[in-house]
């Protein structure tokens, strides 16, 4: 995929809102902006403006907005299931705020569990991770019982276990501090370029050391 | 599987009591229904032998004869209107006339030394409703000089043990009735003529001497003397033995059913009604089993709902969800039809010998294994469906 493109993108939860200042000064709702691959862009914004639910919208978790987003001049909302499943094994990944680990499974298996599924990357490569960020101590905890911080580190990993155009970092380092914010911007910046990938990532306040192309702010 | 990451997860919050329980049950209602179904086989195989026990599948009917109507000579034949009616009947499968000869018969037989000379009647019915086929049973007129008879088992034995015994001639089994030469002289029409006979079998279903279609054609067109062709007698074939609506319907026309098998066919009845009760239970339980899986699975499902979106969310198919779910239930329903098979063909010898004892030798298990079959593969499909149905809508998109 080479670009995806926003086309007076408008939550419908902000219907309505249209000439307050929250959407008037916004660079991102109610425009035309189009993300190409190997860029790197960061979307700063304020709790509340709806940074989650636009990376919710591109990544097709929810679809209860106005406008357009196409993927390669493609509606998105054209795509079904299946195409959303193969988008999402081999083009877009997607690092949600949540994390969305399995708490009953160990740190190891959470990001196994997606390599599993697109045989990516080299039990080595996922070992050195962990050594890298600092958690190959806690491989093998359950996920449940990490910090947050270890858990954002276990789900960057886990982000990096398959092919990828975009990549989508919702608030990736917000618990992390600012040595492993480094290694953790490293080691994305090393495979994003590796796969000639762009990298969209969201911050309200404590960015991802990156080189960013392009900041927007929401 | 065991070291399949996902399988582990999602199999977290499988509750083994509730799919015990759902087995079962489904266990038990699917025992019932094979074992209703064998037996329902077992107690019906008498059927195509030649001695039923408990069916009437066949009704040799005829109009009852009044006193003053038979001095007086009345029709009591069954005109096209009355087979019409008959064969519009819903229990009435199809039907077939007795056709009699409408010409002079005499046989003669030399047995023991001794001579021995009769007028006879012979009849004729479709070959479909014998049940015996002696191979040969054909007449072509102008070629063979032989005609094959199909007599009545009751007749040999009222021969054997009322005639014989009392005029002192030898009781004769069915082989050496066929093995008797008969001389039948065929007259009517101004004309005569001399035939063989040859008994080629003995039905226990037809209470007359009958002779092939083809034979009596061509002798009521050669012998006959034109008189009315209406059959007296029909013989029927009843789609449910037993029927009360059958009873009914021939009391209310005053036909008579030859021979009283009432009795039996009551019994065949109440054998249907009862497999059908026993059948019915079973059927009950299998859905009550259905529903208690039904209502797991979806407990599952939705108690792993947010799994199964975090799975969605790293690229997972529903296909490839939806798997490990298929595998459990279809596992489970396969066991449950194994056993419930096991249990049936064990179960089985248990009714095996008092049904012998009436001259039953039961029938193949491949009915009641059949339906089992199918039940379970019905079951697993409704499954399945909803499995794949609740697993997409973990999906969005």
């Amino acid at each position: 995929m080479e670009k995806i493109t926003l086309h007076q993108l408008l939550p419908a939860v902000f219907a309505g809102m249209e000439d307050e200042s929250s959407v008037a000064q916004s660079q991102v709702w109610l425009r035309n902006i189009e993300f190409a691959r190997g860029c790197r862009t960061l979307i700063s914004a304020d709790s509340g403006t709806g940074k989650s639910s636009l990376v919710s919208f591109i990544y097709g978790r929810r679809n209860d907005y106005m406008g357009h987003i196409q993927f390669d001049g493609n509606d998105i909302k054209q795509l079904g299931v299946n195409n959303w499943c193969s988008l999402r094994a081999i083009t877009l990944s997607l690092l949600p705020q949540e994390l969305s680990l399995f708490p009953e499974l160990t740190a190891l298996e959470n990001v196994e569990i997606k390599n599993r599924l697109t045989h990516h990357r080299s039990t080595k490569w996922i070992a050195d991770a962990f050594e890298s960020l600092g958690i190959a101590d806690r491989a093998n905890v359950a996920a449940g019982r990490m910090s947050v911080g270890q858990q954002q580190r276990v789900a960057i990993i886990r982000a990096l276990c398959q092919p990828f155009d975009f990549l989508l970092l919702d608030e990736p380092v917000s618990h992390l501090d600012n040595t492993n914010n480094t290694i953790a911007a490293a080691l994305i910046e090393r495979e994003a370029t590796a796969c000639g990938a762009g990298v969209i990532v969201t911050s309200v306040g404590n960015h991802l050391k990156m080189d960013y192309k392009q900041t927007l702010r929401l | 599987m065991k070291k399949d990451i996902v399988w582990r997860l999602l199999r977290r919050n499988l509750s083994i009591w509730q799919t015990a329980g759902y087995a079962l049950a489904n266990f038990a209602g699917l025992a019932i229904v094979m074992c209703a179904v064998k037996f329902y086989c077992d107690v019906r195989s008498g059927n195509d032998g030649d001695d039923p026990y408990v069916t009437r599948d066949y009704l040799v009917i005829s109009k009852s004869v009044g006193t003053i109507g038979g001095l007086l000579g009345n029709d009591n034949s069954f005109s096209p209107e009355d087979i019409a009616e008959l064969s519009g009947q819903p229990w009435c499968k199809r039907i077939g006339a007795f056709t009699s000869a409408d010409f002079n018969v005499s046989a003669s037989l030399a047995m023991g030394g001794r001579g021995l000379s009769t007028n006879l009647f012979l009849e004729s019915v479709p070959d479909e409703f014998f049940d015996v086929k002696p191979s040969q049973w054909s007449f072509t007129p102008g070629q063979d000089t032989t005609v094959p008879i199909i007599l009545s088992k009751d007749y040999l034995t009222l021969y054997n043990y009322g005639f014989a015994a009392s005029a002192g001639l030898p009781q004769i089994s069915e082989s050496v009735v066929s093995m008797v030469p008969i001389r039948l002289s065929v007259s009517g029409n101004g004309k005569q003529l001399w035939l063989r006979g040859k008994v080629v079998g003995f039905s226990s279903r037809l209470n007359t001497i009958a002779v092939p279609t083809d034979f009596i054609t061509w002798a009521n067109s050669e012998f006959g003397e034109g008189n009315p062709a209406n059959p007296g007698r029909l013989i029927l074939e009843t789609t449910s033995p037993g029927n009360p609506d059958v009873d009914k319907f021939l009391a209310d026309h005053k036909y008579e059913v030859a021979g009283d098998k009432g009795a039996s066919g009551k019994a065949a009845y109440f054998l249907s009604v009862t497999t059908a009760v026993v059948a019915g239970i079973g059927i009950v339980i299998c859905l009550l089993a259905f529903a208690i899986l039904m209502l797991s699975i979806w407990l599952l499902l939705q108690k792993n709902r947010d799994k199964l979106h975090s799975l969605m969310l790293l690229g997972y198919t529903p296909a490839a969800i939806r798997r490990y779910y298929f595998v459990i239930v279809g596992g489970v329903n396969l066991l449950i039809f194994i056993a419930a098979t096991a249990v049936t063909l064990c179960v089985a010898p248990l009714w095996r010998v008092p049904l012998e004892a009436i001259g039953l030798d039961g029938a193949s298990s491949l009915t009641a294994i059949a339906v089992g079959a199918a039940v379970t593969v019905a079951v697993t499909a409704i499954n399945f469906s909803a499995i794949a149905k609740k697993v997409r809508s973990a999906f969005p998109g």
